[in-house]
């Protein structure tokens, strides 16, 4: 059986024989902590975020149990809190449930039974509520995301779309065979910078729902097919492409992120080049060893200014004005990245450029 | 007495926008100067660094939204705060294929806006604008 961790309860009682009672009773179904006084209870509750219920008697001397719920709910709202309690404070802990400071409480004396049932319970409680919390955040970053991606369709699929509108319209009053090719060749430009676009969104779908098929990665084979593409590339833009592949051993991965990361970092290698340098080049070095693979995309283009280098995995954003990027290209890396477990780190200087590092674990 | 010629600046990050601005300019008759900026911060430093056009002869920008690195209002942000001597000699004309209300709406903060045109920039729209002026 896997070994589960157990959850994490917080005890106080001003007598320290009731705090060893409950130790020795339930130490072997949970994480105990124990505090004779609410100084220390708030230093478990500094160290031990994750602490996920807190018991508490009403009587003590410092503080009762109720004025204590209500001083740490503000600062430690997920612990659930049960206070512990004898008939005649009954008043007290009413008004407390009321105000939302208490989820329940446990009547003195208590049995190993209430104390179980009331954290089983408790535990519940809070798996839900921090589950509703994960799925609202998830949830708030989709809208978000959404946002952007309604107003970028605007700009970047109408975009292209206006602008071959425009020189259709133009061509038409157009004699000279030269000066059309001359648009036409425009045209295509835009017509390219749509697909891209299109493409991209279809990584991105991909990527945030469809699931992850985990196979033996074979590095030599992955990088065939992209040198066939590339090197058409390299050739119609005097760039060299270097390749070196280096896999001693198994590697098991997501073919589709891999191929989603590895297409788009060559893609800008080779778009962000700098006109009319005479040694252009892209450099992409695999090496597979130790469990890991380790990515290294490196070109001489145009490379990035400082002030905006952590900016571009941004959603939809773009460096420079050259080319015609979808702002969308490294979203998808990072995003392709973070779901193999993966980190990415750039080195770049402005005009100088670019070197992209990646490390994914094998799965 | 011929119409008076005018100068345009262009500023879109679209080489293609770029070209199909300065054929309807050109075609209109009325070009004088044209000048195309591919990104807006070489623009703004062409207009704060040249002599500022005089206010009988104003030069009409066309200034794209989207855009990398300096986006249209971005371009509005530094422009507003040249000196009023240099904002009256342009009448500033923004474009784009944003249908994005806010948008619409962030162009009525700028006073040196003159309006608002959909993209792509159409001989019809250009006429009116030279009309207007």
């Amino acid at each position: 059986m896997d070994k589960i961790e157990k959850i994490k309860i917080l005890y106080i009682d001003d007598e320290v024989n009731n705090l060893h009672g409950f130790k020795a009773s339930f130490r072997f179904d949970y994480t105990i902590f124990i505090a004779v006084n609410v100084t220390e209870a708030l230093a478990h509750l500094e160290q031990h975020p994750d602490i996920r219920v807190i018991l508490s008697d009403q009587r003590m001397p410092d503080k009762t149990g109720v004025q204590f719920f209500g001083d740490i709910r503000e600062k430690y709202p997920n612990p659930v809190r049960i206070l512990i309690t004898g008939y005649t404070d009954i008043e007290s802990v009413i008004d407390a449930i009321n105000l939302g400071n208490i989820y329940r409480y446990i009547k003195k004396p208590w049995t190993d039974t209430d104390i179980k049932t009331a954290i089983d319970q408790a535990n519940q409680y809070y798996l839900t509520t921090s589950m509703l919390a994960i799925k609202n955040e998830e949830l708030q970053k989709a809208y978000d995301e959404l946002d952007k991606f309604a107003y970028s369709v605007t700009h970047d699929m109408r975009g292209p779309l206006l602008s071959i509108l425009g020189a259709i319209d133009i061509a038409r009053g157009i004699e000279d065979v030269a000066d059309i090719r001359e648009i036409l060749s425009m045209m295509d430009k835009s017509v390219q910078k749509l697909d891209n676009f299109i493409q991209s969104i279809h990584d991105y779908y991909n990527l945030n729902r469809g699931q992850m098929k985990i196979s033996d990665v074979r590095f030599d084979d992955l990088v065939k097919d992209l040198q066939d593409i590339y090197n058409v590339t390299g050739k119609t833009n005097r760039t060299a492409f270097d390749v070196h592949v280096d896999q001693q051993e198994n590697f098991r991965s997501d073919e589709m992120s891999l191929r989603i990361i590895l297409n788009n970092l060559l893609s800008n290698a080779f778009k962000y080049q700098r006109k009319g340098v005479e040694d252009k080049f892209v450099k992409l070095d695999i090496s597979v060893s130790n469990g890991k693979s380790v990515i290294t995309v490196q070109d001489n283009g145009i490379g990035i200014d400082e002030a905006n280098v952590n900016k571009i995995f941004n959603m939809f954003y773009r460096a420079t004005s050259e080319e015609m990027g979808s702002g969308f290209g490294l979203y998808n890396v990072k995003d392709a990245i973070g779901k193999l477990g993966g980190e990415i780190t750039v080195d770049t200087r402005l005009n100088d450029g670019s070197t992209f590092k990646v490390v994914i674990p094998s799965k | 007495m011929a119409p008076q010629k005018l100068n345009f600046i262009i500023i879109d990050d679209s080489k293609l926008d770029c070209f199909i601005a300065d054929k309807i300019i050109r075609n209109s008759g009325r070009a004088g100067e044209i000048h195309a900026f591919t990104s807006a911060p070489q623009a703004l430093e062409h207009i704060s660094t040249a002599i500022a056009p005089p206010a009988d002869d104003k030069t009409t920008v066309l200034l794209d939204i989207q855009m990398p690195v300096m986006n249209g209002f971005d371009f509005m942000e530094a422009f507003e705060k040249l000196p009023d001597a240099t904002k009256a000699g342009y009448n500033v004309y923004m474009l784009s294929s944003s249908i994005n209300e806010n948008d619409l709406n962030r162009v009525k903060n700028y006073g040196s806006i003159k309006q608002f045109l959909n993209k792509p920039l159409t001989t019809e729209a250009l006429g009116e604008i030279l009309q207007s002026i």
